[in-house]
This record gives structure tokens, sequence and C-alpha cells, in this order.
């Protein structure tokens, strides 16, 4: 690089920098909000079920429901539902109770009563369960199920008996830990924002404003224009990470077992990718109103395919292979691996090379389309 | 003044903004067919009984006992037997390299221990890292052990109290049933949201708000006649994804129609004065933009109650989520399309949609006003 092209670089680099972080709104929401979302979403969010209402009908002298209904009051799982006639009232109205929001999941007491029933040999409780939330339908269930046996254990000194008897250890995060699961997620996502958003919008504003017609005339090479014009988001792009990683491993304990510079490479390599999507989106943008869009639409598509909040595995092929091409699905995988695993060099290695080869791809396409336009 | 308003005045700048939409056949692409395609796209997509799980089997005993075990694991179709290691070490490796997801472990002795005390322990390592899919693999290892008794003595391992469980409203437990509402209300209020958000911005940075200012047009009709064909769109749009939920996926209406259209009404005009308020403020398209995404996208995905249960958050962040009109229209959006709920039941999210988008759009104006009366 000769002296004088450095020098139309670093020109380009000021101007974008002072244009983008001159207003103090935008110092705050680039440089402050991403760790304080990632507070909000990590102290918030949490894959447990809990606090299920339940309703229960029996006859006050049943003596099992009345300790499988404390039991599960007891327990963190279940609340009570709410509103009168809900609880140990036999006219209650269970599916109006579970219709109306009242109660998540119903327990009816057979027609004697389950005391009396046990004392007969039949077995069987109906549970009603309000499946419109189907994640909740499945613990309210399961939970159930482990109350009734554990009641029916104290009570009768009744075991099931299993020939194989599974030891279940959870590795990596013992106790599912939601913070440390939802940290790559939202680092991801936030990332994706800031620099995709930043680049494709600052590029279509200098076409809305009709500034794009002076570079044009201005002696500068396209890739000039292009290094100066995406070099400032990556540099935000890579202090916003710095300080999630730095607040999520002091803050919220988030165990740091890989090296330090295995994180920066990925984080640094899906930073390049993503604003190389944001140039690539303006290209297409004659105003920063479509420059958005375009940014939206790859946003909510790529959060939603990089396995975050829905496994990839039981996707249709098609869908498949969007999140196989999604940027975001290697690096939140890449920042887990690294963080609770220590990181595999072979996963590492291989995923930031499909990262490094999806950044060049998407570049040289801008490079290309941008260089046209210019011409 | 609100005294001073004038529908032939907001009708003419609804006209103006119908106008510039039109100028813009993406957006106005984008704003209808977006929903429709996304909501058909992850209803396809979203599947929340995994299936073909790596596991990871280490067999030391390797007895006609431990092959059943085995057994049981792939035959289930939950789990995907992707190698059998030699060792404790590389099985635990495989986990590393998140080459699978779950390792078994059979120790020597245990078709001997099954065989004198009629019961053996293995060990099942579980990759935690995975939240979502750890939680779902647990959940199965309750069947596995019920088919795996019966493939082992021959006898039915029921728990000695059998459920009778009835799912209402999603029978089959769904996912399509479950997810569909629920992504066309994020869908649309981030569109919504976004689709105002640039508006006034936009006319401060291209100049023309100055000769808005000049004619005698007042605040509420400007913000009132600026939401009249958005709200357009997006009742267009719901339209739509109600068509393909129904249509497309099977999933029963069960609630009146009526009321779900008024629920999306005062959904809508919460999320366009959201995003309106926000270009009010701010003035610049860029900034303008990343308030948007910044209190729509994530929110609406993460805090609304959309897949990440409300009931579970810490009750800070549960009173919190009550200022995303999200939150509402997804209680009132699942309640009716699968519960049939009425207005009684959904006084409370109505009621919340309701205060919401009148503060909304009272603060929109009251800045507004402010802004044109230096």
């Amino acid at each position: 690089m000769n002296r004088s092209t450095f020098a139309t670089v670093i020109g380009f680099l000021k101007k974008e920098f002072s244009q983008v972080l001159r207003d103090s709104r935008m110092r705050i929401i680039l440089l402050v909000l991403p760790v304080l979302q990632m507070a909000v979403f990590g102290l918030a969010i949490s894959t447990e079920v809990k606090n299920i209402k339940l309703g229960t009908i029996y006859n006050p002298n049943d003596t099992i429901l009345r300790r499988i209904e404390e039991r599960s009051f007891s327990s963190k799982w279940f609340i009570p539902a709410i509103g009168r006639g809900t609880s140990n009232d036999a006219n209650a109205d269970p599916l109006e109770q579970i219709r109306s929001g009242r109660a998540d999941v119903v327990l009816i007491s057979p027609p004697g009563g389950l005391t009396k029933d046990i004392e007969r040999g039949e077995r069987n409780v109906q549970l009603l369960i309000d499946a419109s939330n189907v994640i909740r339908a499945q613990s309210i269930e399961r939970y159930m199920q482990s109350i009734i046996n554990e009641v029916l254990r104290d009570e009768f000194q009744l075991t099931v008996t299993s020939p194989v008897i599974f030891d279940v250890r959870i590795l990596y995060n013992p106790s599912l830990e939601s913070a440390i699961f939802m940290v790559p997620g939202t680092l991801a996502m936030i990332l994706c924002i800031v620099t995709i958003l930043l680049t494709s919008m600052s590029i279509a504003r200098e076409k809305e404003m009709g500034t794009f017609e002076m570079i044009i005339s201005a002696p500068v090479k396209t890739w000039e224009v292009l290094l100066g014009k995406t070099i400032p988001f990556i540099i935000i792009g890579m202090i916003n990470a710095a300080s999630i990683f730095m607040f999520a491993i002091l803050v919220f304990k988030v165990p740091m077992k890989g090296f330090y510079w295995h994180l920066a490479i990925a984080t640094f390599s899906f930073i390049v990718t993503t604003v190389s999507i944001g140039t690539l989106i303006s290209t297409f943008a004659k105003n920063q109103q479509q420059a958005m869009m375009g940014g939206f639409i790859f946003l909510l598509l790529s959060n939603l395919l990089a396995g975050i909040m829905f496994p990839i595995d039981n996707m249709p092929v098609f869908m498949k292979v969007a999140a196989y091409m999604n940027p975001m699905t290697y690096f939140v995988r890449l920042v887990r691996n690294i963080m609770l695993k220590g990181g595999s060099p072979e996963l590492i290695w291989s995923y930031i090379g499909i990262l490094v080869l999806m950044a060049v791809l998407t570049a040289i396409v801008s490079y290309k389309r941008f260089h046209h336009t210019l011409d | 003044m609100i005294f001073e308003f004038s529908l032939r005045r907001a009708l003419s700048i609804a006209k103006k903004e119908k106008f510039h939409i039109l100028r813009d056949p993406f957006t106005l692409t984008m704003a209808t067919i977006l929903p429709v395609l996304l909501v058909l796209i992850f209803g396809l997509a979203i599947e929340f009984n995994v299936k073909d799980i790596g596991l990871t089997v280490h067999d030391s005993d390797r007895t006609f006992s431990s092959r059943k075990l085995v057994e049981v694991f792939s035959s289930s179709q939950y789990f995907k037997i992707n190698q059998n290691q030699s060792s404790t070490e590389n099985a635990i490796k495989n986990l590393d390299s998140d080459r699978s997801k779950a390792i078994l472990i059979i120790e020597p002795q245990f078709e001997h221990s099954l065989l004198s005390d009629g019961t053996a322990k293995v060990q099942f390592f579980l990759d935690g890292a995975d939240n979502s899919t750890a939680g779902v693999i647990l959940g199965y290892l309750g069947g596995i052990q019920q088919a795996a008794t019966l493939k082992l003595t021959g006898q039915e391992g029921q728990p000695f109290l059998q459920l009778k469980t009835r799912y209402l409203f999603n029978p089959e437990l769904s996912s399509p049933w479950f997810v569909v509402p629920g992504l066309a209300v994020v869908v649309i209020a981030i569109l919504s949201i976004l689709l105002t958000a640039l508006t006034v911005a936009r006319e401060w940075e291209n100049g023309s708000m100055e000769l808005l200012l000049s004619t005698p047009v007042q605040p509420l009709e400007i913000i009132i006649g600026k939401l009249i064909p958005y709200t357009i769109i997006g009742l267009a749009a719901v339209l739509l994804v109600v068509i393909v939920a129904i249509f497309g996926f099977g999933i029963p209406f069960a609630g009146n129609f009526f009321l779900f259209g008024l629920g999306s009404f005062i959904f809508l005009i919460a999320c366009l004065a959201q995003g309106m308020l926000i270009s009010v403020l701010i003035r610049t398209q860029q900034l303008s933009m990343q308030v948007a995404m910044i209190t729509g996208l994530l929110p609406s995905l993460l805090l609304s109650g959309f897949i990440f249960p409300l009931e579970s958050m810490p009750t800070v962040f549960q009173n919190f989520t009550s200022i995303l009109p999200s939150k509402w229209f997804m209680i009132i959006s699942r309640g009716i399309f699968l519960k049939g709920a009425d207005l009684i039941d959904l006084k409370i999210p109505f009621v919340g949609l309701f205060v919401l988008s009148s503060i909304l759009i009272v603060t929109a104006t009251k800045k507004f006003k402010k802004d044109l009366e230096p």
C-alpha cells in the first residue's frame, strides 16, 4: 500500500467514525446498550418451566390426592390455579378453568377418590393439560408423574423397579444454567444487528443523500472506499464483543475454558462476514428504508436458523441447507465450544475456515457489485 | 390541540404517505408478503420433538444384555448411534468436539449385576452446553427406561400409577400449532415498528419536514394520517397470515374472527406508534433503525413468551415484559387461535394492549408537537 492510498483509507475511517459517533445517543446505543441487553436476556430468560398453575378436583377426604397437591406446590414447579373453585372443589369445571387460562393443568380424582381406588388396586388418575404450549405441556406431564411417584413411594413404600438405572451426568453446564446457554446466542444476535445494519445503512445513506456522486467523482479506488466504509464497523463490533465477553465471564460467571485468542479469531471472522453481508445488502438498496428491510430479513432468518431457539437437526432438508449457510450457526457453536468445552481444534479451525470462506465470497461479490455501481 | 383535529387534514396526510409507500414497491411487498413467507417457512421448519440425536456408545460389557440395551436406544428413533468408542476418554472427546450430544457408558459387569441383583447402573453423559436439547433428551430417558424394562425382562415397565393425560387444544402436540400463532405476532410486531420508525426521520433528513411545518396541519393529524396507511397494510398482512395458518397448517381457528381482528388492530396501532415515537424522538434514520431493532426485534423474540416461558422469569422481568405490546398480543393470539378464548378471558391482555397503544400515540403526538413549536 503506498502512502497516498493509506492516507485515503485513513481519511475515510476518520470521516466514518466521526459520522457514526458524533451523536451522543448513538454512542450509548452502540457501546453501552449491547452490554445492557446481554444483562437483561441473561438474567431474565430461563428455559426451565416453572410456576405452572395447577387446579385439583377432588374430595377433601382423599388423603393421597391432597398429598400430591401439597407436594406439587412445595416443589418449585407448581402454583395454585387462580380464582375460587379451582382447587379441592368437586363441582369445578376443569375445561373452563383451562380455557380461561386460570389453570394450565387440572388433576382430576377418580369418582370414588384416589385413596380408595389405590386400595382396590386401580391405578388411574386423569390429567388435563393445556397443550397450546407444546414445550410446557410435555414438561408438566413429566413433573406430575415424578411427583406422583414420590408420593406413592412415601405413602405405600411402592417403588418401581427397573432393571436399568441411568446415572445421568450433565457435562459443561451441570445445573443447566440459562445464562450460560443464552450468552453465545444473544451475543451473536447483538453483533449481527450492530454490524449488518450500520454498514448497510451507512452506504445507503450516501446514495440517498447524493454524496455518493461526490465519492465517485473523487480519485479513489473502489476498494479504498469499501475499506474506509467497513473497517469502522468491524472495530465497533470488536469493541462490543469484547465488552460482552467480559461481562459474561465476570458477571454471569460463564466459564472460559478455551484460549482467548481462539475466541478473538472466531469473533473477528464472524464480524468480517456480517460486515461484508451488510455491504452486499447496501449494493441492492436504493435508500435507507430498503437497506433496513434487507437487513431485517437477514437478521430474522439468521436468528431463527442458528440453532439457538430451535434445533437444526430436525429441520427439513431445505431449511437445514439454509441453516448451514448461516454464519451465525457456526459462530454460536464456536463460542459455546471454546468457552464451555475448551475448544476442540478440529471444530474450531474447520468452522473458522467456513466463516472466512463466507467472508471472502461475500466480499468479492459486494466488491464486484460496488465497483459496477461506481463506474 | 385535540379539538382542532380535522379528519380531512389527517386523510390528506394519509394520502401523501400512501403515495410514498406506492413509490417504493419493495417495501410494500416486504410488508405484506414477508410475514406470510416467514410464517410458512418457520412453521414447516420448527419442530421441538428432536430426533436422531447423536449418541456415542462405549460398551465394555459386550454381552447379550448390553447389546439389547444399545438396541433400545437405536430403535427409539430419538437417537442415532454414531460410534462405538473403545474407551471412555474417546467417547468424551466426541462430546468435546460436538460430534455427539450424549454418551452411554456400559461397565463390564453390567450383565452380571443385572442377573444377580435384578438391576444395573449405566452411565449417561449429556452435553449441557446446549440447554434446550439437553432438556429434551432428559425427557426421553423415562420412555427409554420403560422400553429397556420390556426388552430386558419381558415385562411392561409401567409406573405404579398411570396418568391418563389429555392434551387440550393441541391433542397431538403439533409444533406448528404452537409456533405459528406466536411467530405471527413476532413478525408483525417487528415489521410494523420498522415501517414507521423511519417515516418522520426521513422527512427531517430529506428536508420535507419544513414544508409540512408551514401548513396548518396539527401534530395529531400528522400522526394519525401517517398511521392509517400502515395500519391497512398491517391488517392485510395479518389476514394473509391467518389464511396460511388455517389452510396451510390446518390450525383450527377456535375463537372469534372479529375479536382476533380487533386485537390485531390495537396491536398494530401499538407497534406502529412505537415506531413513530422512535422516529419522532430521533430524527436520523440510521439511529432510528438501530433503536427500532433493539426495542423491536430481540424483545419480541426473547421476552414475549414466544419460546422462552415468561412464567419462569424473575418477577422484576415478568413485570418489565408488560410494557411490550407483543407480550399481550401473544396471549391474545394463542388464546383465540387454539383455545377459543373470549373477551372476558382476555380482558387483561386487551386492556394492557389498549393502554400501551394509547400511551404510545399520546407520547408521539406530544413529542412531535414540541418539535414543531420550538
